[in-house]
């Protein structure tokens, strides 16, 4: 049944959502309360392909950060995929993620990244604004997500997996 | 992949955020483009720094000059409220950042508590292994002792043995870096579980722990962790991590066994690790739980069919019982015999059958002196288990010295002065009695069963009535020859005085004796004349000494004497008679 098993770390500063993320796309929930992660929270997940095997995600929920220290490296380690979260409603989390992507290649050089922008449900609170997605946008794949909702959640999963399949 | 190549550009220093190098790629680019308003920040608050660090310098020398001047309790406690939330934060870094130093402070604290808890552990221990050898007659204890014996090891190493009993549930291969699974097998009945999260968690807390603990490469690996029942055993590999889920209380040598089979997996692969999702068939055999239990047992002797234990079982257990039963009889027996033998040598009484029931009920025949001293029950029941026996008996006379001294004792009621004592059908009375005890003795005693001969050494006691009475009866014997002379008429003649004092005196002793005999006495005064005169004359005079007698005697204090005259008269005198009554 299973094709390959590929491991996939979120990235991203505190209370943007990592968790929350990883509760929609793997239990299909959400809760308002923030319960900040300690250390490391570890899922998976088997993510079907159209016409393709099915991929298994081992999904690591790593504390939220904006710096990237020795256990945080240790964390990254043998990772597949980065998925670089920031909060759409905090600017200075979108530069955290940016800064954890430049700390992590040093570990894992080969992962593909993509960027999940949290929070779409308040898209009226966002201080991050459409010129800077499209920039980014040039750079690496960008999805608005919003765990709140799922809107584009299986969406940025979906292309992580489907990456990396290929 | 979805970066650029020049995503993997190292690091970029911080200052290079102002001067941005000339080939700085796209994402550094970006950074310009979100940072260039936090850089003018920046500019600012160097120059709000430099001014803090100014003050702080000077506040620093003067803090501990304040804080020795705080004064009053208020103030203290104050001072106290507002540092409890920093200096518990300060704790919380020291104990990340300079674990070393607190270890130290905390030793001689934390060396007392775990030697408490050690010894706390190894008394639950023997504990167990009490309640185990103390158990050791249940079933499974006698199944151990077989095993035991089958196997020619001391029963408590059998017990631990088995008391130390565990299962293996899982069993992870994990590479080491990534903490994915490599291969992953459980025990069958077991419920499937999401083994690359788990995997992952457990590579995680490893790091975690390594990290924490801080002893560098290869120092502080995480090598057990245990949640209630369950326990995990992790061996550490350089390119992976064997981790072993349990529960109860495996032995020590699992532990360098799993360490043995994680170097054996790395001695296969050195040539480099097989691809993931395909494991190596070989690791099967290593690995399975199935396969990490049996190895080193196989130094267990050869267990017996398994068939075979209920009946050496049952047939142990059959020849137990017959045992008991042989052995609860024989001492049933034994304690018979020694009740005869204590009912043998009561005196009086003859033992016929004793009918029983083995430690249910108990009836002994026989024949019993009813003079016989009365049978203590407790004697009788000693050692019976509590069966109360039931005595049939029927009454026999026995010549048996003591029940025959009984037997006299019963029909003779010598007073306590006289003992009593048979020897051989001969019945010895000592002591003293009175006279009339030892006529009735010397007539019955001949006759009471079972003597043969009376050895009568009684001494008669005096009967102090009866002396009495002798007095009495010498008394009036006297009586009657102190006579009072008179001269002419009732005219007392010379010494009267004399004489009546004399007859004052036994007057007096015989009411005394009369009571002590218990007999009636009358006094009588006499009167008597002499041959000269005529009758009704001297008749007269008689009446009249005998009166004179009454009155005086009335006027020395004994009265009540009656005055009689006597026909023939003797001399011109008057004396007293004792008229003394039957004895009673
Ligand atoms: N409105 C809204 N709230 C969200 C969304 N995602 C997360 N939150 C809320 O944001 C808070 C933080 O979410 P978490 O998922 O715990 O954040 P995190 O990144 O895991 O935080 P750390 O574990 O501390 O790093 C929670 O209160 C969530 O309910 C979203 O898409 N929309
Ligand atoms: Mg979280």
């Amino acid at each position: 049944m299973s094709g390959a098993t590929h491991k996939l770390c979120l990235l991203g500063d505190f209370g943007v959502g990592k968790t929350s993320l990883v509760a929609r796309f793997v239990h299909s929930t959400f809760s308002d309360k923030y319960l900040t992660t300690v250390g490391v929270k570890v899922d998976s997940k088997q993510v079907a392909l159209p016409g393709r095997a099915a991929v298994k995600l081992v999904i690591w929920d790593i504390a939220g950060r904006n710096a990237l220290d020795a256990l945080g490296r240790n964390y990254l380690r043998g990772a597949a995929a980065l998925l670089l979260v920031a909060d759409g409603t905090r600017e200075d989390s979108l530069a955290s993620a940016l800064d954890l992507l430049m700390q992590s290649r040093s570990v894992v050089p080969g992962a593909i990244v993509t960027l999940a922008v949290n929070k779409f449900d308040l898209l009226d609170e966002w201080e991050v604004v459409p010129p800077v997605l499209v920039e980014l946008r040039r750079s690496l794949p960008v999805f608005e997500t919003s765990a709140r909702t799922g809107e584009g959640v299986e969406a940025a999963f979906a292309d992580l997996a489907g990456r990396l399949a290929s | 992949m979805g970066t650029s190549g020049s995503g993997q550009s190292p690091i970029a220093p911080a200052d290079s955020v102002a001067r941005p190098a000339p080939d700085a790629g796209p994402l550094e680019r970006l950074r310009e483009l979100l940072l260039a308003p936090e850089v003018r920040a920046l500019v600012e608050v160097r120059g709000r720094l430099a001014d803090l660090e100014a003050s702080q310098q000077a506040l620093a020398r003067r803090l501990p000059g304040a804080l020795e001047a705080l004064q009053g309790e208020a103030e203290t406690r104050r001072m106290a409220a507002a540092l409890s939330a920093p200096v518990a934060q300060a704790l919380g870094t020291a104990v990340r950042t300079r674990r070393q130093l607190l270890v130290d402070a905390l030793f001689p604290v934390i060396g007392p508590l775990i030697r408490k808890s050690i010894a706390e552990a190894l008394r639950n221990l023997v504990a167990d292994l009490n309640a185990a050898i103390e158990s050791s007659f249940t079933l499974r204890g006698l199944k151990w002792r077989i095993e035991a014996w089958r196997a020619g090891v001391p029963y408590a190493e059998v017990v631990l043995k088995h008391r130390l009993a565990y299962r293996i549930d899982h069993v992870f291969l994990i590479e080491r870096a990534s903490g994915r699974v490599l291969w992953h097998a459980a025990a069958p009945e077991l419920a499937a579980l999401d083994a690359d999260a788990i995997a992952g968690m457990l590579t995680a807390l490893g790091d975690f722990v390594q990290d924490s603990v801080g002893a560098g490469e290869g120092g502080g690996n995480l090598e057990s962790a245990t949640v209630g029942e369950h326990l995990v055993w992790i061996a550490s590999g350089p390119a992976a991590n064997l981790a072993c889920f349990m529960r109860g209380a495996p032995p020590e040598r699992l532990r360098s066994r799993l360490q043995e089979r994680l170097e054996e997996v790395h001695a296969r692969c050195a040539d480099g690790w097989p691809e993931q999702g395909r494991p190596l068939p070989e690791w099967d055999g290593l690995l399975q739980p199935s396969a990490l239990l049996s190895a080193g047992d196989a130094a267990a002797p050869a267990t017996p069919p398994a068939r075979l234990w209920p009946w050496i079982l049952l047939l142990g257990l059959t020849a137990c019982g017959l045992v008991a039963w042989l052995l609860g009889n024989h001492v049933w027996d034994t304690r018979i015999q020694a009740l005869r033998a204590r009912l043998a040598a009561q005196p009086g009484m003859i033992v016929g059958a004793i009918d029983s029931r083995p430690w249910r009920s108990l009836t002994v025949h026989g024949l019993i002196d009813p003079d016989a001293p009365p049978l203590d029950a407790g004697v009788v029941a000693a050692g019976l288990g509590g069966v109360v026996p039931t005595l049939a008996l029927d009454g026999y006379v026995s010549t048996d010295d003591a029940v025959v001294a009984r037997r006299a004792a019963r029909l003779l009621a010598p007073p306590a002065t006289v003992t009593l004592g048979v020897q051989q059908g001969v019945l010895r009375l000592e002591g003293s009695a009175p006279g009339a005890w030892l006529a009735a003795a010397r007539e019955r005693a001949g006759w009471i069963a079972g003597v043969a001969r009376v050895d009568l050494a009684v001494q008669p006691q005096a009967d102090p009535a009866a002396a009495a009475l002798l007095e009495l009866r010498g008394l009036a014997r006297e009586l009657e020859d102190i006579e009072v002379p008179f001269t002419e008429g009732d005219a007392p003649g010379p010494g009267a005085d004399a004489q009546l004092a004399a007859i004052v005196e036994r007057a007096r002793r015989a009411r005394v004796l009369a009571g002590q005999a218990g007999v009636d006495l009358v006094l009588e005064s006499v009167g008597s004349n002499d041959e000269t005169g005529g009758v009704e004359i001297n008749r007269r005079v008689r009446a009249q000494r005998a009166q004179w007698l009454a009155t005086a005697l009335a006027a020395r204090g004994i009265d009540g004497v009656r005055s009689t005259d006597v026909g023939s008269g003797r001399h011109r005198s008057a004396w007293l008679r004792l008229a003394i009554g039957d004895v009673p």
